[in-house]
């Protein structure tokens, strides 16, 4: 290849790079709605480089002008020296790129194999047959297909659906590779199976990646990155200098009566989170001490245990930067009074905080023993046991597939189990009446809201559908749209809703005839990050304040941190239940503290760490991250390790574990143990 | 539980409340379904109305040309009795090679072919030849053109052998013969267009009372609302009765707006029955077709199949309906079949009421057979309904 750049260890100085890409100007719009506004953007040679933000950020629509296959209405895109500004220009510069749509799979051919889509590819590309030989057989074997060869694309699994689209996206050698969410919907466990193999694959070839996101926490994977919120950039640069943006400290901290303290920091603080017991705040511009103290002096008399400062996370940032340039939509904050209103059909019987581990019988608001449920030969849920205590948050965490869906589908009484047994409010839902119905709201994946009907029409619907009296229903309006904050838009027909405003009307929907016990089926995915925090806010306040139970899916990692109690699920089994804190705790007793080490040469430390013998040794952009029981002692011997081959360590720093360190160490665990035993 | 038990007056308005609720929702989504909308103005306005004006089974200006191999007087004056309005002649040709391309390419429809020495022969009283070569890929109209042809040269021979035996034609009136005295009853002009656009209508209510309740249903499916409705505390029959409630009023509107506006305006179609009965069946009917429309909705993930699904089901139905052929010309199998598609009866019911002013004494064992097959068609998408999700 003519210009491939080989990434330089140290960093690449800015005189060194060559551009690759340039962006200038950039408009695209559908309609009257502008999906891309006024974007600059330039790629260096051999970096990866991130576009993250929330659905509807406008990415895709960057990335599918740059692959060629869309029009854009102003602006430059110029690829390697050559302008696309017609599809002749286009096809010029496509033999050197490389493209993978976004969804899994999506671009491959369900019932060709494995090796017939790679050819196909090929064929396409006019790749000579022994060079496809030679490539063929490499790529395979670094993604681990190669066992999978002659099955077809359809029976994989998301993650190596994912691999199969990277291998057919290299296949033909390109300089530049353009994935859009690759990573969208992918287990934790293959994610990072998934960005080793493809930083690998870059840095060996030298070719240069842009990759969109809508995680967060995968920021740190990139060289330098745009953060987009609707259609505009709001920052770029290395993940560091974005994270500089907005200097500041995240205080955690348990506090007794939550709720009153929740409501004495948001007095003073825009960023006040909680998470399951744990309240989380954002404090700019002080540093840890001063920020520990300005908590503490907002939350005087109130008992205050474990307080704790933290460097902030790139979604603080964001936030913060959306807050800057006031994008959160101003509707007003949820409503300090109670949410079911004065007229509750059913007592409330919870008091807040009364989640006591030896919880009465009658405690029990959902519980599932044994619950099977099969499609045909496909198992999605494998004997899954659990309960949920009233007035819990209870969350089922898992990747596209894990069979979330389908467990939450038996409870609310959807799907008929093929075994085992489930029971909501004490009664066993495959013979659940009108009465339990009652009790219960829903909430599915695709926000279940009548798309061609207003936002009131779709209240007054469910009202109705609930045998809610006129007067009832004029109430329940009111509320809903008072709690949801959608004054404003009671006459826009729900399909033209912001997601975020069209979720918080779905959840106003499930809540019209005052449930006791909520099922919320994936509620925040394609969410930004304001609008999750709010919906958070809602459901923290109907757990706490009206003691409704709340069971909900996620496949958000960092999401998960909000519930009281998770189960994580792989492959329709329940892998680990316990609370966020103690599923943390569990690992740091088992696996260790994670520790980060910056370093000047982080490929080469990698690989010395990992012949060291340290676990979980993965490259995060300049940061290797690795586990170890004995902090003190791994320092030393990384600093040993490293000493001897000269690389200087500029940083060790301990982190939090984060819940997709837990859920990969969990899965991989059950992975060996599985192996053991066919052995 | 620990509330007491809803009286029995509290439950019947909560139920009411509830189906008012879901009516007015299929409403609303319907009329803002544009496309949809003005695929039923179509259908029920301009669709009829071209139907009954344009389609026709009579033989109508069929286009002929003609070998004239005599040019005598008797070959002009056979020739010419092929007329308007049954036949057009196109013009005269050379050869029959030339007839039979044009046959090939279907110019033309029928080609008349009148030997040399024609009317030398008639005039000996020998035998004589005349052929007609019909294009009867259409079997209706190539039966018709050569019934008439055969006709005319029929009378035309007979007319030259009584004038050469020295009578005038007119001996025919005065022999001896049985008159034909036949009475056209229901539709003494014997107008296609009444015909035609009653039977289109029909077509297009069966069409809608199976398509309209699939697509609201199939549509729930797809958007994913069908979950809330089964979380809620609804019936099966609750989630779909309001939708068949909605689509049947909108088709008896439609119904009105082709019956008075098209039919008795346009083609002046006399309704010779009760309007109460006609439109009492259509609800029967429409309303248990609907049964067949939920049931495609169960078997259909997404729009697109619930279209697929129904002309699959829909095109059988029509022929078999009875309005093309009559079930005494149908091979005994398929008049077996007849039997279980609704739209022969609700056609034999129909066509009884408003060509012929039948009443319920007449058309009783259609109404009953309409009863019989929608509502056993309505059970079974009631039944599969609730287990679709497994």
């Amino acid at each position: 290849m003519g210009c491939a750049a080989v990434v330089k260890e140290s960093g690449r100085s800015p005189k060194a790079a060559v551009s690759v890409a340039r962006i200038s100007g950039f408009v695209k719009k559908y309609r009257q709605n502008v999906a891309v506004r006024n974007l600059d953007l330039e790629i260096h040679a051999g970096e990866i480089y991130g576009l993250i933000g929330p659905d509807g950020a406008g990415k895709s629509s960057l990335i599918k002008a740059m692959a060629g296959v869309l029009s854009f209405d102003q602006g430059t895109v110029n690829l390697f020296g050559t302008n696309i500004d017609s599809e002749k220009s286009a096809e010029i510069v496509k033999p050197r790129i490389g493209f993978m749509p976004q969804g899994l799979g999506l671009n491959l051919y369900p019932n060709l194999s494995v090796e017939e889509n790679i050819n196909f590819f090929a064929s396409l590309r006019l790749v000579p047959a022994d060079e496809l030989a030679r490539r063929k057989q490499k790529l395979l074997s670094v993604t681990r297909l190669d066992r999978f060869k002659d099955r077809p694309m359809k029976n994989l699994s998301g993650g190596m659906k994912q691999k199969l689209g990277l291998v057919c996206t290299l296949i033909h050698e390109p300089e530049l590779i353009i994935l859009d969410e690759p990573t969208t919907g992918v287990d934790p466990v293959s994610r990072r199976d998934f960005w080793s193999i493809l930083t690998d694959l870059l840095r060996e070839q030298g070719i240069t990646a842009l990759i969109s996101t809508a995680y967060m926490d995968e920021a740190t994977r990139f060289h330098r990155m745009s953060l987009m919120f609707e259609g505009e950039v709001m920052a770029k640069g290395e993940p560091d200098d974005i994270l500089n943006l907005v200097p500041g400290t995240v205080v955690s901290l348990h506090a007794d009566p939550q709720a009153r303290a929740v409501s004495r920091l948001k007095e003073q603080f825009l960023q006040v989170e909680s998470l399951g017991s744990t309240l989380r705040v954002f404090v700019e511009n002080k540093l840890p001490n001063a920020a520990v103290q300005a908590v503490v002096a907002a939350l005087d008399g109130i008992g205050i245990k474990d307080i704790q400062p933290a460097a902030p996370e790139l979604e603080d940032v964001f936030v913060a930067l959306l807050h800057q340039r006031h994008l959160t939509d101003d509707a007003p904050d949820c409503p300090q009074d109670s949410l079911s209103g004065p007229a509750a059909l059913q007592p409330v019987t919870l008091k807040p905080e009364s989640l006591n581990p030896d919880a009465l019988e009658s405690d029990i608001a959902i519980k599932a023993e044994a619950l099977t449920k099969n499609f045909g030969d496909f198992c999605a849920v494998d004997k899954i046991s659990f309960c949920v205590r009233q007035g819990e948050i209870f969350g089922l965490l898992g990747a596209n597939g894990a069979g979330k869906t389908t467990a939450i589908k038996i409870l609310n009484g959807i799907l008929t189990p093929t075994s085992g047994y489930g029971q909501v409010a004490g009664v066993d839902m495959r013979c659940a009446g009108k009465d339990i119905k009652n009790r219960i709201g829903y909430m599915s994946q695709l926000f279940s809201l009548y798309q061609d009907l207003t936002v009131v029409e779709n209240i007054r619907l469910y009202s109705g559908i609930y045998g809610l009296s006129r007067r009832e229903t004029r109430e329940r309006i009111a509320w809903v749209i008072h709690m949801a904050g959608l004054s404003g838009y009671e006459k826009k027909l729900a399909g033209r809703l912001p997601m975020g405003v069209g979720q918080r009307l779905a959840l106003g929907c499930a809540l019209v005839h005052r449930p006791r016990i909520l099922f919320l089926d994936e509620p925040t995915s394609g969410v930004d990050p304001v609008g999750r925090r709010r919906f958070w806010d809602i459901l923290f306040k109907l757990s706490r304040e009206d003691g409704v139970t709340i069971m909900l899916t996620t496949h958000y990692m960092s999401e998960s941190e909000h519930c009281d109690r998770l189960a994580l699920m792989y492959a329709g089994r329940i892998v680990a239940d316990a609370s966020p804190l103690e599923m943390k705790e569990a690992l740091k007793n088992d696996a260790g503290h994670l520790l980060s080490v910056l370093t000047g040469q982080p490929l080469v430390a990698l690989k010395q760490l990992e012949k060291s013998g340290f676990d979980g040794v993965a490259l995060f952009s300049k940061r290797i991250h690795l586990l170890s029981k004995d902090p003190g002692a791994a320092e030393k011997t990384i600093r040993s390790v490293l000493g001897r081959g000269r690389i200087d360590v500029v940083d060790i720093a301990e982190r939090p574990l984060s819940m997709e360190d837990v859920f990969v160490y969990r899965v991989l665990e059950l992975e060996k143990g599985e192996k053991g035993l066919e052995a | 539980m620990n509330h007491s038990i809803p009286s029995v007056d509290h439950r019947v308005s909560v139920w009411c409340r509830k189906l008012y609720v879901l009516t007015i929702k299929e409403f609303l989504q319907l009329f803002r379904d544009i496309i949809l909308m003005v695929f039923i103005v179509y259908a029920f306005t301009l669709d009829i109305y071209l139907a009954g004006s344009g389609v026709s089974l009579q033989l109508n200006q069929a286009s002929t040309v003609v070998i004239d191999n005599d040019h005598s007087a008797a070959s002009r004056e056979l020739i010419h009795r092929f007329r308007p309005p049954y036949f057009h002649l196109d013009k005269e040709i050379a050869s029959g090679r030339k007839g039979i391309a044009q046959l090939d390419k279907g110019d033309e429809m029928m080609v008349l072919d009148i030997p040399p020495r024609f009317q030398e022969k008639l005039l000996n009283g020998e035998q004589t030849t005349v052929q007609m070569q019909v294009d009867t890929t259409n079997t209706v109209l190539g039966l018709l053109a050569t019934s008439y042809g055969e006709n005319i040269v029929g009378r035309f021979g007979l007319e030259a052998g009584l004038s050469r035996a020295g009578l005038s034609s007119d001996v025919l009136n005065t022999a001896p013969n049985i008159v034909d005295a036949h009475r056209i009853w229901f539709n003494p002009n014997q107008q296609d267009s009444w015909f035609m656009s009653v039977t289109e209508m029909l077509t297009i209510i069966s069409l809608f009372a199976i398509l309209l309740p699939a697509a609201a249903m199939a549509r729930e499916k797809e958007k994913g609302t069908v979950e809330q409705l089964l979380v809620s505390p609804l019936t099966p029959f609750q989630i779909m009765f309001p939708k068949v409630l909605a689509m049947t009023l909108v088709i008896l509107a439609g119904t009105a707006v082709s019956l008075f506006g098209v039919l008795e305006l346009i083609f002046h179609v006399p309704v010779q029955g009760s309007l109460a009965l006609f439109f009492a069946v259509t609800t029967l009917y429409i309303f248990t077709s609907a049964g067949i429309g939920l049931f495609i909705a169960t078997i259909a993930r997404n729009l697109a199949q619930v279209g697929m699904l129904t002309i699959l089901v829909f095109a059988p139905m029509i022929f078999l309906s009875g309005a093309w052929t009559p079930p005494e010309a149908m091979p005994v199998w398929m008049r077996f079949l007849m039997g279980l598609s609704p739209l022969h009866y609700f056609t034999d019911a129909c066509l009884g009421i408003l060509l012929k002013g039948a009443g319920m004494s007449i058309i009783w064992d259609s109404v009953a057979g309409i009863m019989v097959v929608g509502g056993a068609a309505f059970c079974l998408g009631l039944w599969r309904f609730t287990r679709q999700f497994d």
